[in-house]
C-alpha cells in the first residue's frame, strides 16, 4: 500500500525537484550539526596583504621576468609558475605606478596570481569551465533559432 | 574549536537550508528558476570561506557554471512555454539615432581590447550590446557561434602550451587572455542580439 | 601509491591536476570511449506512426540540423564522462560532472516536443541545484585537508575528510546523474531520442561508479 503510494508520487517527474531539494536541505541541516569543521592551516596559495602596494590584495610578484616562489601542489609539474604572477602589461605597469588601486581591477590585466592559477597550475579547470559555457551557449542558440 | 571558518560555514549552511527549503515548497516553474539563482549564492559562499588565492580561482568556474546553466535553462523555459518574442525596435531616442552609438561602441571596444581578460571582455561586450540595442540588426548567430568556437580553441591551445612547452608561457598567457576576451564579448553580444532581433 | 582502483599505470600531469589511469579508471574510460564512438557512427532512428483506420504508415524525419546537434551533444557528453573518469582532482571532478549534466540537458532538450522540453527543464533545475552540494563539498575538502589532489588525499598525510562532506559530494553527483529518469519519463528511449539518449544513461552510470571510488579513497 504505502509503497504503491510512494511510487505513484515519485513516478511524477515534477516531484523529483522538491524531493531532491528536500534531500539537500536535510543534508545541510546535518552539516550544521556536524560543525565545527577543522580548518587546515597549511593551505595552498595562501593570501597575504600589503596595503602599501598598488597591487594589493594580489601582490605576489617581484620584478617582471623573474620567478617568484608560489606555494602550489606540485611545483615540479609547473616549472614556469611564478612568471605569470610577476608579469604586467606596459599599460598596467603605468597604472600601477600612478595609482594605488590597480589591485581592484587586476582581473582586467594579464598576469597576477589569479591568472597563474587559472591558466597555468589549475589550467584544466579553466578548460572545462569555458566548455560548459560553450555547451550551454550551443543549447540556447539552437533552441532560439529553432524556436 | 569554533574558529572563524566554522562560524562562516554555519551562516552559509543556514542560508543554503533556507534557499533549498524555498525550492521545496515553490511550485511555479519560473519562480524555481529565480530561486536557483539564489541557491547558487551559498555555494559561492562556501568556496569563498576557503580564504586563499585558490578560493578566488575556484569561484570563477563556480560562477560561470551557474550562469551558463541559467542561460540554457531560461531558453528551454521560453521554448517550453511557447513564449513568442516581441519585436523590439531600436531605442527611439534622437541622440542614439545619430552617430553616437557607433562612436561610443568603438571607444568601448578599443578600451576593452586594451584591458583584455575578463573585464576587457565585459567592457568591449558592453559596446557591442549597446550598438545592437541602439541600432537593431539581423541576427548573425552563425558568426557569433563561430567566434565562440574560435576563442575556445585559442584557450585550449594556450592550455597545452602551458602544460607541455612551458618555456613559451608568455605566448600562452596572451593567447589565454585573447581567448577569454573574445569569449566574453561573444556572450554579451548575444544579449544584444536577442534584444534587438526582429527589425532590419 | 596504492589505491582502491589499483596502482595507476600512468599519471598525466597538468600542473596541479593529475590525470591518472588505474585499472579501475581505465576500464570506465574505455567504456565511455566505446560508447562515444558508437554515438559518432550511429544513425538516428526514425519514429514510425501508423495512420489509424488504414494500412498506411509514415516515418518522421529527423532534420539534419537536429541530428547534428544531438550527435554533437552526445559526443560532448562522452568526452565529459571520459574526463570525469580519469581526473585526479576533486574540483576538476565536480566540474566534469557539471559538464556531463549540462550535456544531458542538451541531449534531452534537443527534441522539439513540449512534453520532452518540460522534462528537460525539470532535469536542468535539478542539475543546476546539484552544483551547490558539489562545489560546496569540493571547497570544504580543500579547507579541511589543505589539498584538492586525490593522490594527496589517499596518502593519509592529510586529515580525514568529514563524512558529511562526502555525503554532499555523493548527493551532488546523484542530482547531476538523474537524467535517465527524465528521459525515461518523457518516453525518449524508443522513438525521438534514440540512439543518442543512451549517452544519458551511460554517463550517469559511469559518474556513479566513479564517485564511489572517489568517496572511498579520500
Amino acid at each position: 500500500m504505502i509503497i504503491q503510494r510512494i511510487s505513484r508520487i515519485i513516478s511524477n517527474y515534477e516531484m523529483i525537484m522538491p524531493l531532491f531539494a528536500g534531500a539537500v536541505t536535510v543534508l545541510f541541516v546535518v552539516a550544521i550539526f556536524s560543525l565545527p569543521l577543522p580548518y587546515y592551516e597549511e593551505q595552498l596559495y595562501p593570501k597575504t596583504f600589503d596595503p602599501a602596494s598598488p597591487l594589493n590584495p594580489y601582490d605576489r610578484g617581484g620584478p617582471p621576468f623573474t620567478q617568484v616562489e608560489i606555494k602550489d601542489q606540485y611545483p615540479e609539474n609547473s616549472p614556469t609558475a611564478g612568471y605569470v604572477t610577476t608579469y604586467l602589461t606596459p599599460f598596467s605597469w603605468y597604472l600601477a605606478n600612478t595609482t594605488l588601486y590597480l589591485g581592484t581591477t587586476i582581473v582586467a590585466h594579464p598576469g597576477g596570481i589569479l591568472d597563474e592559477i587559472l591558466y597555468n597550475t589549475r589550467g584544466l579547470d579553466t578548460v572545462v569551465e569555458p566548455t560548459i559555457l560553450f555547451i550551454a551557449f550551443a543549447i540556447a542558440s539552437y533552441l532560439y533559432r529553432k524556436g | 574549536m569554533w574558529q572563524e571558518y566554522s562560524i562562516g560555514l554555519l551562516l552559509v549552511f543556514i542560508a543554503a537550508v533556507v534557499a533549498f527549503f524555498a525550492l521545496v515548497v515553490e511550485k511555479d516553474d519560473l519562480h524555481r528558476l529565480l530561486l536557483l539563482d539564489l541557491v547558487e549564492v551559498p555555494s559561492l559562499g562556501i568556496i569563498a570561506l576557503l580564504g586563499t588565492d585558490l578560493a578566488e580561482a575556484l569561484i570563477l568556474p563556480g560562477l560561470v557554471v551557474g550562469i551558463a546553466e541559467l542561460l540554457a535553462l531560461s531558453q528551454i523555459y521560453v521554448t517550453k512555454e511557447g513564449l513568442r518574442e516581441k519585436a523590439v525596435r531600436g531605442l527611439n531616442i534622437e541622440v542614439i539615432q545619430a552617430d553616437a552609438p557607433l562612436i561610443i561602441s568603438v571607444l568601448l571596444i578599443c578600451y576593452g581590447i586594451v584591458l583584455s581578460g575578463f573585464t576587457g571582455g565585459g567592457v568591449a561586450g558592453l559596446g557591442v550590446v549597446f550598438y545592437f540595442m541602439a541600432r537593431g540588426h539581423r541576427e548573425h548567430f552563425e558568426l557569433l557561434e563561430m567566434a565562440s568556437g574560435i576563442s575556445w580553441a585559442i584557450w585550449i591551445f594556450a592550455f597545452f602550451v602551458f602544460m607541455f612547452i612551458p618555456e613559451y608561457w608568455l605566448l600562452a598567457l596572451f593567447m589565454a587572455a585573447i581567448g577569454i576576451l573574445m569569449k566574453v564579448i561573444v556572450k554579451m553580444s548575444l544579449v544584444g542580439t536577442m534584444w534587438g532581433d526582429g527589425n532590419g | 601509491m596504492d589505491s582502491l582502483g589499483g596502482t595507476p599505470y600512468y599519471i598525466l600531469e597538468f600542473g596541479d591536476e593529475l590525470v591518472y589511469f588505474s585499472p579501475y579508471t581505465v576500464s570506465l574510460f574505455l567504456l565511455a570511449l566505446v560508447f562515444t564512438l558508437f554515438a559518432v557512427i550511429a544513425k538516428p532512428e526514425r519514429q514510425v506512426d501508423i495512420a489509424f483506420g488504414g494500412d498506411a504508415y509514415y516515418a518522421k524525419e529527423t532534420s539534419l540540423q537536429e541530428l547534428k546537434f544531438r550527435r554533437f551533444m552526445a559526443i560532448a557528453c562522452g568526452f565529459a564522462s571520459m574526463g570525469a573518469m580519469v581526473t585526479g582532482d576533486v574540483f576538476n571532478f565536480t566540474l566534469f560532472i557539471s559538464l556531463v549534466g549540462i550535456c544531458n540537458v542538451g541531449i534531452v532538450a534537443a527534441v522539439k516536443n513540449r512534453h520532452v522540453q518540460n522534462a528537460a527543464y525539470q532535469y536542468g533545475i535539478v542539475a543546476l541545484a546539484a552544483t551547490v552540494p558539489l562545489f560546496g563539498a569540493a571547497a570544504t575538502i580543500a579547507a579541511t585537508t589543505g589539498t584538492l589532489s586525490m593522490v594527496e588525499l589517499w596518502s593519509n598525510a592529510t586529515p580525514a575528510v568529514p563524512p558529511v562532506v562526502k555525503a554532499l559530494l555523493v548527493l551532488g553527483v546523484m542530482g547531476e546523474g538523474m537524467a535517465p529518469f527524465y528521459a525515461a519519463k518523457a518516453e525518449m528511449f524508443r522513438a525521438p531520442g534514440a540512439p543518442y539518449v543512451i549517452m544519458c544513461s551511460l554517463s550517469s552510470l559511469l559518474i556513479f561508479l566513479r564517485v564511489i571510488e572517489v568517496v572511498l579513497v579520500i
